[in-house]
């Protein structure tokens, strides 16, 4: 079913200069799309025509046109930690993901690499591998392949995307609040270049491979963030006698006190605040106290404990910004 | 004698062909390429390409001629879409299009397509398969002209 006034076109000679003017009132910017039509396939067009010249309806083709689809080179590198990874001073194996996407039209090498002194942050993270994901996003250092440029570069389909670890030490000497910034690179093997530039013959399928809007590489950064913690001991000693006086005469009983601070953005584990009984004084059994909160003398379920010869109170994890306070009395000999 | 025979109709039926060919139809496809010059202003060219790739804004250019002796009534061209290419815009050529592999044409405008749900959207250029122009008038002998359309390769 043919509407054929609707659609008629103008059948006049229309003059080629005014479709190809036409053509640039039409610019549009080229939009870079992820993979397409396969590098090293074919388009081809051909049009038809049927017309009547009184002998019946008589159909004829056109030419055809082909047109070799070439290999575009598009990568794009995307951090998958959406904020600042903490980090402790002199911490190994601190783990940044990344993933990397091939957004061109064919099969593609990428070699990675990383740069970790760009500037903009606190300290250079020390990069000490680069691990390839086995498919399940998650890092485990067994079951994931250690990365070794030029030896195993990913090789990734069109629109397949690969995770990337990357593993580094932080030094030392950062200290609490301090970021260290890694940037991961992934560059097509073919080539890379400014858009538009060509690797003749060198396309999936026998094209050209052709650099895309990406630049056939591409970076993402990620961030770690020091998150230390400072601890500090104030101990006190308060004495009292039966005198009611402060004077630490035999028989006088010494209160100690030991308040741990700790201080900084992280938090401290394992923290326990251990003191010797000092000589020529007694341990005045059960007197420990945490919080104010009394703690038995055996090493049992509460946190404190009396050996003989020292107190000991496990704080556990504390973190930044909080105190604790712990109490014990001894009697002077 | 007999194969001398066939092969003498077997080199008359391409003649007959040719002569009912009376109206030429050529296609030319370029590749618009942008750039961009050092005062930041954008220039079009339009070549003639070897190979391309997915983003590449093409244009069809479809070059009739009626070199016959007789009118050609009912003048129809018709060129369904490649498909690694996607349908943009045909000027202001206003051809009918199909969006359903050539069952029914329209304008782009009064087409429509099914959704899951039942309800229909408007077409849009993304789904046009075939790309038709129907002229009302006859292509006078010696008449000739062009037409084109625009599409992006996927």
């Amino acid at each position: 079913m043919m509407k054929a006034p609707v659609g008629g076109a103008k059948h006049q000679l229309l003059p080629s200069c005014s479709i190809f003017a036409l053509l640039a009132a039409f610019a549009l910017p080229m939009q870079a799309e992820a993979a397409g039509t396969r590098a090293g396939s074919t388009i081809s067009n051909t049009a038809s025509a049927s017309f009547d010249t009184g002998g019946g309806t008589t159909t004829v083709d056109s030419n055809r046109v082909d047109l070799l689809v070439d290999e575009l080179l598009d990568v794009t590198v995307d951090s998958s930690n959406p904020a600042d990874v903490p980090t402790t001073p002199g911490a190994t194996g601190q783990l940044l993901t990344f993933s990397v996407t091939n957004n061109g039209n064919g099969v593609e090498a990428f070699g990675l690499t990383t740069i970790a002194n760009a500037g903009g942050d606190n300290y250079d993270p020390v990069v000490t591998q680069i691990y390839l994901d086995n498919g399940d996003g998650i890092f485990d250092a067994s079951t994931d392949t250690l990365y070794t440029a030029g030896a195993n570069d990913p090789s990734l389909n069109p629109d397949q995307s690969i995770t990337v670890f990357v593993l580094a030490t932080t030094p030392g000497t950062v200290v609490d609040g301090n970021r260290g910034i890694v940037s991961l690179v992934a560059a097509a093997k073919t080539g890379t270049g400014a858009p538009g530039y060509s690797f003749a013959g060198q396309g999936e399928g026998g094209g050209d491979a052709v650099v895309g809007s990406t630049g056939a590489d591409g970076q993402d950064a990620g961030a770690f963030v020091v998150a230390a913690a400072t601890v500090t001991l104030v101990k006190s000693a308060v004495v009292s006698n039966s005198l009611g006086t402060t004077d630490p005469i035999p028989g006088a009983v010494i209160t100690y006190t030991i308040v741990a601070t700790v201080a900084g953005s992280g938090s401290v584990s394992g923290l326990a605040v251990t003191d010797n009984i000092p000589v020529d004084t007694s341990y005045v059994p059960g007197s420990i106290t945490l919080g104010g909160i009394g703690l038995s003398d055996a090493a049992d379920a509460d946190a404190g404990d009396y050996n003989g010869t020292r107190i000991n109170v496990g704080l556990g994890t504390v973190a930044g910004g909080q105190t604790r306070t712990v109490t014990f009395r001894t009697r002077i000999n | 004698m007999r194969t001398a025979l066939f092969l003498l109709l077997a080199a008359m039926i391409p003649g007959q062909a040719l002569a009912a060919n009376q109206v030429a139809l050529d296609n030319n496809v370029f590749v618009e390429r942008v750039t961009t010059d050092a005062q930041g202003k954008q220039k079009i060219l339009l070549e003639e390409p070897k190979v391309v790739v997915p983003g590449d804004r093409l244009v069809f250019v479809l070059s009739y001629r009626n070199a016959g002796a007789q009118p050609a009534d009912k003048f129809v061209i018709t060129n369904p879409m490649p498909s690694a290419v996607q349908f943009a815009d045909a000027g202001d050529t206003r051809p009918l299009v199909s969006v359903d592999g050539g069952k029914q044409w329209g304008l782009l405008s009064d087409l429509s397509i099914p959704m899951n749900d039942g309800a229909r959207r408007a077409a849009q250029p993304a789904d046009v398969t075939h790309v038709r122009w129907a002229f009302a008038k006859p292509i006078p002998v010696g008449g000739a002209g062009k037409l084109m359309f625009r599409g992006v390769v996927k």
